[in-house]
């Protein structure tokens, strides 16, 4: 979280090579496993891309959203509805349309509550995926209970690279806006002193409302590719509660607030939870397990996984170490102003 | 005309004899909320771990679940007492945002809840049975089963007696008094954390109690805890939270209007137009109705 300002030489590469590496990796691997193995990593992929859009609101803006699934399901409604004979849209056209749609259920939603203190705006994301589901269970066009069915089935690779693509897209997007922006200091001064950031003139609802608009986007974007994925939906798969559970536990259990923490929670939970379920094969004492993994998490270890991760203080010997600790450039012209939380 | 009539007071009295029983799961949570300062997302499950309690008494000890009330609220309590002194170590902890964690904390203790109950009863329906309370009081042809009856008059008398508690004893005021300021409370004597510990462990006994009642009124799975959760949270959003007197009316209205819904409109579209409702109550005053509660 520190050195902000570009800096030549080694950290570069401490960066950049295990990049390098990861994207090797990650790249070529429908070239070295089986489809087994691949239909996994999609499945880490858009958990990470979900977990991650579920932190902009409640790690980057502090409000947790509880109806995170709504978004979710909106996506996957929209690519499914326009894939239909008689629409026949192409896959790729019917994301942004879940993206608008889902982005405009946050802003009608976000806008009388984001106002509020965050127990009205958690419950009314809840209320929102609840009543939606009902809602979606009773329409036409939605297919009712009994769901729709997405034509056409390209390859599993086609999907993990769609994944992959997608969630990299929106780590690079949070990166860009969330950790090397004006936009992102202004929501993270919102987040810590709503009073002072209102004081020099940030207009805080309008912020907040940005960043849940945006929160909400994204999963939308991923619920399409997963309709088109797993090629059936209904509102008891894609609008099931469990979905904002997980998004939730995982960015909880990764860290809370960190660009990385999702990503790293999705990998252990997605992981854990294919190993449960091939293991013991029972679906509902993991939802108990996951209850419980939250508790103690934020009992014992509020900061997830990645407080434990070498970057907290270790990172920090380590720059100290190669010489690069000195203070954070002074906020050049242009920049946006040093440091990080207090 | 006269039958359109008649159904209309029918489902307006059967919305009310419900509404009680909302009220009775709302009131504890109201005061968990104004003196914990976090919504308990686990209400729900408080309501359906109560219904299973009947149905164990029921069968396993064969004692009448009416009977077996003031057990429930004992156990209940004692449960509630060891939950309420970890949410409390979260909401005043020196973390980020406590708020934000106790809230997340007590969605995870919903999931423990919900996911044992379906991995030890699993997804059947159950229903409280007893054969204390039957059969069917009519009235000008408006017909009010006992058993409503006896769940109205539950909520009646437990949120009378909770008043009683609160308006009528030291700690009631002490309890009034650190909804209202908690560090002012803390310095005047008043011990915050044993206090909250307290109303917790009544509201969890209260709520599981009125889950007896629910439970032998309607059908209920493993499962249903989410949309008892979502009640209570209209009702005291409505009532605007931390207000006593809002949930006796938001309560009343609920159910009055989930009967309504039901009859006029159809079932299917109860939770989207309560939705519609808060929506329209969070937009023009997110104080509740009585404009007490507190909001920003």
């Amino acid at each position: 979280m520190t050195s902000r300002t570009a800096k030549p030489g080694r950290p570069a590469a401490l960066v950049v090579l295990p990049l390098i590496v990861l994207a090797l990796v990650f790249g070529t691997l429908p070239m070295w496993t089986d489809d087994y193995w691949i239909r996994v990593w999609t499945g880490v992929a858009m958990w990470a891309g979900l977990a991650a859009s579920w932190n902009i609101i409640g790690g980057y803006a502090g409000y947790i959203s509880f109806g995170h699934v709504a978004f979710f399901g909106i996506g996957a409604y929209a690519t499914a509805i326009l894939m239909q004979p008689g629409y026949d849209w192409n896959f790729f056209l019917t994301l942004p349309v879940g993206a608008v749609i889902a982005g405009l259920f946050a802003l009608i939603v976000g806008w009388p509550t984001l106002r509020l203190r965050g127990a009205y705006f958690a419950i009314a994301t809840w209320a929102l995926a609840e009543a939606l589901a009902q809602i979606i269970n009773t329409l036409d066009f939605t297919g009712g209970s009994f769901g729709l069915s997405t034509p056409g089935n390209p390859s599993t690779w086609f999907f993990y690279y769609a994944m992959l693509i997608a969630t990299i897209l929106i780590y690079l997007l949070t990166f860009l806006l969330f950790e090397r922006s004006r936009f992102g200091y202004k929501v993270k001064a919102v987040r810590d002193n709503e009073a002072a950031a209102q004081s020099l003139g940030i207009n805080t609802t309008a912020v907040k409302l940005q960043a849940f608009m945006l929160s909400a986007a994204l999963p939308a974007v991923l619920g399409g590719i997963n309709a088109y994925w797993i090629t059936f939906i209904n509102p008891q798969s894609v609008l099931s509660g469990e979905v904002t559970d997980q998004m939730v536990v995982m960015t909880l259990i990764g860290g809370l607030g960190h660009l990385w923490g999702p990503a790293l929670g999705a990998f252990v939970l997605y992981l854990a939870s294919t190993w449960l379920g091939a293991e013991y094969g029972g679906s509902t004492s993991y939802i108990a397990m996951i209850g419980a993994l939250l508790a103690i998490i934020i009992l014992f270890l509020p900061d997830g996984l990645i407080g434990l991760a070498p970057r907290a203080r270790g990172m920090k010997l380590v720059r100290k170490m190669l010489g690069l600790s000195g203070a954070p450039g002074g906020g050049g012209a242009g920049t946006a102003p040093p440091g990080g939380r207090p | 005309m006269v039958r359109a009539m008649q159904l209309l007071i029918q489902t307006v009295i059967d919305g009310l004899l419900v509404g009680g029983l909302y009220v009775a799961i709302s009131i504890g949570f109201s005061l968990a909320f104004g003196i914990l300062d976090v919504v308990d997302f686990a209400v729900g499950e408080w309501v359906v771990l109560g219904g299973f309690a009947g149905v164990a008494a029921h069968t396993w000890l064969g004692i009448d679940p009416i009977v077996f009330l003031p057990a429930v609220f004992v156990i209940f309590a004692l449960i509630g007492s060891l939950v309420a002194p970890l949410i409390y170590r979260v909401r005043t902890s020196r973390y980020a945002r406590p708020a934000l964690m106790a809230l997340a904390f007590t969605f995870g203790i919903a999931m423990l809840a919900r996911g044992t109950m379906l991995t030890t009863v699993g997804f059947d329906p159950r229903t409280v049975q007893t054969s204390l309370v039957g059969g069917t009081l009519t009235i000008g042809g408006v017909h009010m089963p006992w058993l409503r009856l006896a769940g109205f008059l539950f909520a009646i008398v437990t949120t009378a007696l909770f008043m009683g508690f609160l308006f009528f004893t030291r700690t009631g005021l002490a309890v009034r008094a650190a909804a209202q300021n908690k560090r002012n409370a803390g310095l005047m004597g008043i011990d915050v954390k044993r206090l909250s510990t307290i109303v917790y462990a009544i509201y969890a006994g209260l709520t599981a109690m009125a889950g007896v009642l629910i439970g032998a009124i309607y059908t209920f799975t493993a499962q249903v805890g989410p949309q008892y959760s979502l009640l209570a949270f209209f009702v005291v959003v409505m009532a605007g939270l931390g207000s006593i007197g809002g949930v006796l009316v938001a309560g009343l209205f609920l159910g009055m209007l989930q009967a309504l819904v039901t009859v006029y409109v159809g079932a299917d579209y109860t939770l989207a137009i309560v939705f519609g409702v808060l929506f329209v109550v969070l937009l023009v005053s997110p104080q509740g109705v009585l404009r007490r509660g507190l909001a920003a």
